[in-house]
């Protein structure tokens, strides 16, 4: 930490990860001396075969899964502090799921509305409007009254993404964002997290979608039995010909 | 699956059973050797006849000119005003003893047996509102993240579960109500809110439980806090799935109510019990408290029916 204190702190990385552990109560070894540093803007892929603990990882990254040793340091915030308010470092990192997750009884806006207006104390008008702006900007403008029972998975899962944004997060995390979803809606869902993207938004991606993974990311992590196997750029990465990764490739292209 | 006509056919069908079923009862009522007298009821519920007025104590009538009657006592009292009165039964200057009937107004008042009902639905109201409090309190507690919570809500649920009302109620009035000189009321309240609130927290947990673990993980991520997530994201989804247990648990508050006339609380079944020994009706008597309870439940489950319409807008 002392060295990183000369940095200027925009070049510091936004988070930084060092030998996370998580065991969990049933004994099972998640993650294993995990270090990952993603500097501000940047995008990282992860990929890794099924329990690999890629969710399990992405997840200690706003403490939803608190970590058994290591360190979490977000934006200069060390989260595994205990003197950290883990809410308030939660509402500077989004997080879009798997399975969407939005609330049933609340329309698109009012999904998209409801953190601003009771975290951030926004007034009804002022988180309507970014609100809506935020819905227009994931192309859902003519959605916005729908309750989600009403919208089809992509279109959910665009909704998601507004509610995270809502925030003003510092970064976003992606937990295999197109995994639950039709294969003609992965696309829509794409194009707006690689609009995300290229607005300069840090995101952490957990994909199977290799085709985005080699567009838009900085870096490409691949994980197997809560180990993080190899970190490098798309080019290197995807010719790469580590045995592990070949035998994960092989299987999934 | 089912088409229209055979459906019509059940409705019929069972019509024809009902009206069976009905008349059975109907036949069997006239066979036993029992005359009817609903009109002997009525008095009970509604009491029509005009009420006497009497005099408070010996002395002279006087009817001044505006047909204001007024009472002159012997020995330099206040005089006994009667404003409103429907006819007069004594003159001016007519001698009045105390007690005797001076004039009587017409008009209505409550029966034992509407003022039970008002008791009943008045007692099963208040214990409602706090089953309610007591179970959301103990059912949020069934789920919160120190043990000791968990623990304390967990013994509420299941002392109360595992002994009956009646011995509960006893206890609540003769040892709860002797230290803290509860009245039978209040005792009453206390008794079935915390009866209640035992089964309310139950169905409140399981609620709260149905919710997917998803919808705390994304309010979580979000930056609300514990609470802020229980109020804003889980409770008003869990609320909606436990209305119709909610319902049915509001309906045995209702008829469980009839215990307390074992504290001498005249509720609907105490007014029954008592109106049977003046009327000499008890057949009558006890098919219209069935009736009125039915009233009562009924009302409820519709109430509640609308909420639940209400609450699916998002479905
Ligand atoms: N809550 C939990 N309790 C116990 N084990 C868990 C829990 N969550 C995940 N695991 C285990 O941790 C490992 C990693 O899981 P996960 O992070 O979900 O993998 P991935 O997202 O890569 O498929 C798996 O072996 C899984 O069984
Ligand atoms: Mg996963």
């Amino acid at each position: 930490m002392i060295e990183q204190a000369k940095v200027p702190p925009s070049l510091q990385p936004l988070i930084h990860a060092s030998k996370v552990n998580k065991v969990f109560p049933n004994g099972c070894h998640a993650l294993k001396d995990v270090s990952l540093e993603v500097l501000r803007g940047q995008v990282v892929v992860i990929i890794g075969p099924s329990g690999s603990g890629k969710s399990t990882f992405l997840r200690t990254l706003n403490q939803l899964e608190p970590i058994t040793s290591g360190q979490i340091v977000l934006d200069q915030v060390d989260l595994t502090d205990k003197h950290t308010d883990i809410n308030i470092v939660r509402k500077e990192v989004g997080m879009v799921f798997q399975s969407f997750n939005l609330f049933p009884h609340k329309t698109a806006l009012g999904n998209v509305m409801l953190a601003p207006m009771k975290v951030l104390k926004q007034s009804k008008a002022e988180a309507q409007k970014t609100a809506e702006s935020l819905l227009q900007r994931v192309g859902l403008a003519d959605r916005m009254d729908n309750y989600p029972s009403r919208l089809s998975g992509g279109q959910q899962q665009r909704v998601a993404i507004a509610r995270s944004l809502a925030m003003k997060p510092k970064a976003l995390l992606f937990d295999e964002p197109t995994s639950a979803l039709d294969p003609e809606m992965v696309g829509e869902v794409l194009d707006v997290m690689k609009g995300l993207a290229h607005g300069g938004m840090t995101m952490v991606v957990v994909t199977h979608e290799m085709g985005f993974a080699r567009e838009v990311a900085d870096r490409v992590v691949f994980m197997e039995d809560g180990e993080l196997v190899l970190e490098e750029t798309p080019e290197r990465f995807f010719h790469s010909d580590h045995p592990r990764l070949q035998r994960f490739l092989g299987q999934v292209l | 699956m089912q088409t229209q006509s055979s459906r019509w056919l059940g409705h019929g069908l069972y019509l024809v059973i009902m009206a069976v079923l009905i008349s059975g009862v109907y036949f069997a009522g006239q066979k036993i050797d029992y005359t009817w007298h609903w009109e002997r009821l009525w008095p009970y519920v509604i009491n029509t006849e005009s009420q006497d007025i009497v005099a408070v104590t010996d002395g002279t009538a006087v009817v001044d000119k505006s047909g204001r009657l007024s009472i002159q006592p012997d020995y330099g009292d206040d005089p006994q005003i009667i404003d409103v009165y429907d006819t007069l039964v004594s003159r001016d200057g007519d001698l009045i003893f105390q007690g005797d009937t001076i004039a009587r107004i017409d008009g209505w008042r409550f029966g034992p047996i509407a003022e039970g009902l008002w008791v009943t639905i008045k007692i099963s109201f208040i214990s409602l509102i706090f089953a309610v409090l007591l179970g959301v309190m103990f059912g949020l507690m069934r789920v919160a993240h120190g043990q000791v919570w968990r623990n304390l809500a967990m013994t509420y649920v299941e002392v109360i579960r595992g002994t009956p009302l009646l011995v509960q109620i006893f206890i609540v009035y003769f040892f709860i109500g002797t230290v803290f000189d509860l009245d039978r009321f209040t005792a009453g309240v206390a008794a079935l809110s915390i009866f209640t609130g035992a089964y309310v927290a139950e169905i409140v947990r399981a609620g709260i439980q149905s919710v997917p673990v998803g919808q705390m993980e994304a309010a979580r991520s979000l930056g609300m806090n514990y609470v802020q997530a229980m109020a804003y994201v889980i409770m008003p989804q869990a609320i909606k799935r436990t209305l119709p247990p909610l319902a049915g648990q509001f309906i045995n508050l209702i008829k469980d109510s009839s215990l307390v006339s074992v504290i001498s609380i005249t509720d609907l079944t105490k007014a029954g019990r008592e109106v049977v020994s003046g009327s000499f009706a008890p057949f009558e008597v006890w098919f219209t408290v069935a009736i009125l309870y039915l009233v009562v439940t009924g009302g409820l489950s519709l109430l509640i029916q609308r909420l639940e319409k209400r609450l699916s807008a998002s479905d």
